[in-house]
């Protein structure tokens, strides 16, 4: 059980500023680091991994800096989004090298236990300059579990994976997350983190904007309208009647039937609803969120 | 509730005509899109275009290489004397390290990021065969050098007029000089541009075209000098074909009579020297496009 | 010093093509031998050999041989696979600085004695001497080499043009660059070795002994600094 912190961290280059005042938290389970190309994501991921000196603040593992502390690596596994370079190694080899330079009792051993966790024994012999970007990244990935190690983090794990490994690797993902062990990744693809991760950490501009479940993040953003569809017995009756509560902001009949609902602030809304419904003997059959997914917590994030 | 079938009437849909259009004048052809790539070409290999940091390396090269020519033409001019301490075609050749410097570390920015980034493909994705990039490239790399070894020609043709020395000698003695000096750009250009595409990988290119160049150049200037030394000036001669740097200095010395071991003594050994001067650059030329033309087909 | 790590350079350095041009530097040198101790009754062309290897073949089997341990997996980025370990980064740089070190001995130094020896096989002392004196030299290059290779992307040119502009040009233009100048140093050793190839504008035995294990412990510790603030950056 490990946990890595940052507190109040910045980083800047020059006049950019990359990583402004972020404090964050990152323990057992898997967090999904979240936002768009250029939000500093890969920034957060250097300076969690000791590959980048904050240029404010502290970024801790376990309580221990880890810049300039190459003791951290032992719990630690990180898979970079920068390509393997080592193409003239067959696989094995090269998984065999990172076992060997964390100073494992058996390195065979944990070399087939990686590349067997990443589906990767069979074409472990061939040249990593043969592999396709799939191979390459479960590579990269077997690299870094060899160690078994408390805390894995991942810099965009998915990218120009086939749907069927990325399948693969989201499953291996969410088994780590489960055996307790803290895994990070970032992506700027909403799908992906949503099917793995229950807990994100939205990274806009550089700066922290959002962090938790995404449901409940969803729910926190009460000053943003929040659209439903709902499917009662009388649409237009209910529709009539919720324009009157002051927590609704527009309400629009469905040419398929239902109402599509606007609401600004959902507390007051979940308490109203079934109040008005029930005062006016209408029969709600559906209540269904149309946007209670990650692309509109990230696109209201995003485009606020 | 309304009908949707009244809401939504037999052809309602519809795309939208917003103006795209695909073009459809004229296209500039292979001719076009090479002297373009040339352009480019000549301009990135002096950073011209690249990142601030990429101009740096470029032009610290060509301001050591002009030194010695503006500070020659300082003293003309101050001093006044009669004659050019050092002659144009001579320069080239004392400055032969910078040469191949310069030549070896630009050549891996017109021919090896391309391929190893894999960025050759759009450009073959272009209807622009795989010969012609070949060929456009290695006219740029060609142009970059000859920028780099005729600049401080000039310079000294400048300094020479303005001290006024004999013009139809002077303009003759450049004419000379730029002759030399094309031979030589033509096979710089050929082996630096042929390693740079054999080795993706930048700093070992660089080294490699040194190698080449410059042991082959001590090489043959050794046993040039130990053949002088024991009165054996054939093998001298034949041995400056092994070498650009030693077909340049053979050529110079005996086209301006400047001083060096065992120059060519014999017409036939003249035009020996300059068929192995083009005769390199046509191979590496060829040897170019042979290996663009794999990677367009592999 | 890391033995996974020394395995994985050598490999690096080895690799095809580098090794192949790696290859024939020491070839190219000992060639030039043959075809002078044919062409000569072997003095005449020793300056020039001897020259040819010190000044130009063995600075060049360094340049090589440190810029593959580090350069290309620095300027890619991928030197990160090696540094996410608990293994110190000191101990990376002097294992990598071991592999550059020993692939300079064995293909630029050596050679120099077996050049040598080529020449002449009856003065084995001015063999040594010469061998001795790459050592010294090429001890030092491969070190300045590796920290250049860690400090710019550039290395290479760079470390060219100290060799061939600032050791080569200027140092036969002007006396005092031998003072700053590793061939120097190496020319100095191999003249107490030997008087064959004593020369009077010598740094002399105990500085350029001196200079040059500063020189290298210097520059591969700075190195280590280096790698230690390694920062990972996202594409550029």
């Amino acid at each position: 059980m490990s946990v890595l912190r940052l507190e109040q961290t910045s980083r800047w280059f020059g006049n950019v500023v990359a990583v402004n005042g972020i404090t964050m938290s990152v323990g057992p389970g898997i967090t999904g680091l979240l936002g768009p190309n250029g939000a500093g994501k890969t920034t957060l991921i250097a300076l969690m991994s000791g590959f980048l000196a904050p240029s404010a603040g502290a970024v801790t593992l376990d309580g221990e800096p880890v810049w300039r502390n190459t003791g951290a690596y032992r719990t630690l596994g990180l898979v970079p989004e920068r390509e393997v370079s080592f193409g003239y190694l067959t696989g094995r080899q090269f998984v065999l090298a990172n076992a060997e330079l964390h100073g494992l009792r058996d390195p065979g051993a944990a070399t087939r236990r990686a590349l067997e966790v990443v589906d990767l024994l069979e074409p472990a012999g061939r040249r990593i300059g043969t592999y396709s970007k799939g191979m390459r990244q479960r590579v990269k990935l077997a690299s870094a579990l060899v160690h078994d190690p408390a805390v894995l983090l991942l810099d965009e794990p998915f990218n120009g994976v086939d749907p069927r490994q990325r399948l693969h690797l989201m499953a291996l993902l969410r088994r780590m997350g489960a055996e307790g062990r803290t895994v990070l990744f970032s992506s700027h693809i909403l799908e992906e983190v949503e099917q793995v991760a229950r807990q994100i950490e939205v990274v806009v501009s550089g700066r922290h904007a959002a962090s938790g479940e995404f449901g409940e993040i969803r729910r926190l953003m009460t000053d943003r309208p929040v659209q439903y569809v709902i499917v009662a017995d009388d649409d237009r009756g209910l529709a009539s009647r919720l324009i009157a509560e002051p927590s609704v902001l527009a309400v629009a009949l469905r040419t398929d039937g239902g109402v599509d609902v606007s609401v600004s602030d959902f507390g007051a809304f979940a308490l109203r609803l079934p109040r008005v419904a029930r005062e006016h003997g209408t029969r709600i059959l559906e209540v269904r969120p149309t946007d209670d997914s990650l692309e509109s917590v990230f696109s209201y994030l995003v485009g606020g | 509730m309304t009908d949707p079938s009244a809401a939504t009437p037999e052809g309602r849909s519809v795309i939208h005509d917003l103006g795209y259009r695909p073009y459809t004048g004229p296209r500039l052809g292979q001719g076009a899109i090479a002297r373009s790539l040339v352009g480019t070409g000549l301009r990135n290999a002096f950073g011209l275009g690249r990142s601030g940091r990429s101009k740096v390396l470029p032009f610290a090269l060509l301001a050591l290489n002009l030194l010695p020519a503006v500070i020659v033409a300082g003293v003309m001019v101050l001093v006044g004397l009669d004659s050019l301490p050092i002659g144009y075609a001579e320069y080239a050749s004392t400055t032969q390290v910078l040469v191949g410097v310069f030549v070896a570390a630009q050549a891996p920015v017109l021919f090896s990021r391309d391929l190893r980034h894999g960025t050759i493909a759009l450009y073959l994705a272009r209807p622009l065969g795989s010969g012609t990039y070949a060929l456009a490239r290695w006219v740029s790399l060609l142009g970059a050098t000859l920028v780099f070894l005729v600049l401080p020609v000039l310079v000294l043709y400048g300094a020479a007029l303005l001290s006024e020395l004999d013009v139809a000698e002077q303009t003759r003695d450049v004419a000379v000089a730029l002759g030399l000096v094309v031979l030589l750009a033509l096979s710089l250009a050929g082996v630096a541009g042929l390693v740079a595409s054999w080795s993706t990988r930048r700093g070992f290119a660089v080294v490699a075209t040194i190698a080449l160049l410059l042991i082959a150049n001590g090489i043959v200037t050794a046993v040039q000098g130990i053949a002088g030394a024991e009165g054996r000036p054939r093998i001298g001669e034949v041995t400056g074909l092994f070498s650009p740097y030693s077909l340049y200095r053979g050529l110079m010395s005996a086209w301006t009579g400047v001083e060096a071991p065992t120059p060519p003594a014999s017409t036939g050994m003249e035009l020996a020297y300059v068929a192995v001067l083009v005769g390199l650059s046509a191979a590496c030329l060829g040897a170019l496009v042979l290996r663009y033309r794999r990677v367009a087909t592999s | 010093m890391n033995r996974t790590i020394i395995r994985l350079s050598a490999q690096a350095v080895l690799g095809r093509r580098r090794g192949i041009v790696l290859v024939l530097v020491p070839v190219a040198l000992l060639l030039l031998a043959v075809v002078v101790r044919l062409l000569t009754d072997g003095d005449v062309g020793f300056q020039a050999t001897a020259g040819l290897g010190l000044t130009l073949a063995l600075p060049l089997v360094a340049l090589l041989a440190s810029s593959a341990v580090l350069g290309p997996e620095v300027d890619d980025g991928s030197i990160v696979y090696l540094l996410a370990k608990p293994v110190s980064r000191h101990v990376v740089v002097v294992s990598k600085y071991a592999t550059a070190w020993a692939t300079t001995m064995v293909l630029g130094a050596l050679p120099l004695a077996l050049a040598a020896l080529v020449l002449d096989p009856s003065l084995g002392r001015r063999a040594l001497a010469l061998g001795l004196g790459g050592a010294v030299a090429g001890t030092a290059y491969s070190a300045l080499f590796l920290a250049l290779a860690a400090l710019t992307r550039h290395a290479v040119v760079v470390g060219l043009l100290y060799t061939l502009f600032w050791e080569g040009v200027l140092g036969s233009l002007l006396a005092g660059v031998r003072w700053l100048s590793v061939g120097a140093w190496g020319r100095a050793v191999a003249g107490e070795v030997s008087p064959l190839l004593a020369d009077e504008a010598s740094t002399g035995l105990v500085y350029s002994l001196v200079a040059a294990a500063l020189v290298t412990l210097v520059t591969v510790w700075f190195a280590g600094d280096r790698l230690r603030s390694f920062t990972l950056r996202g594409d550029e």
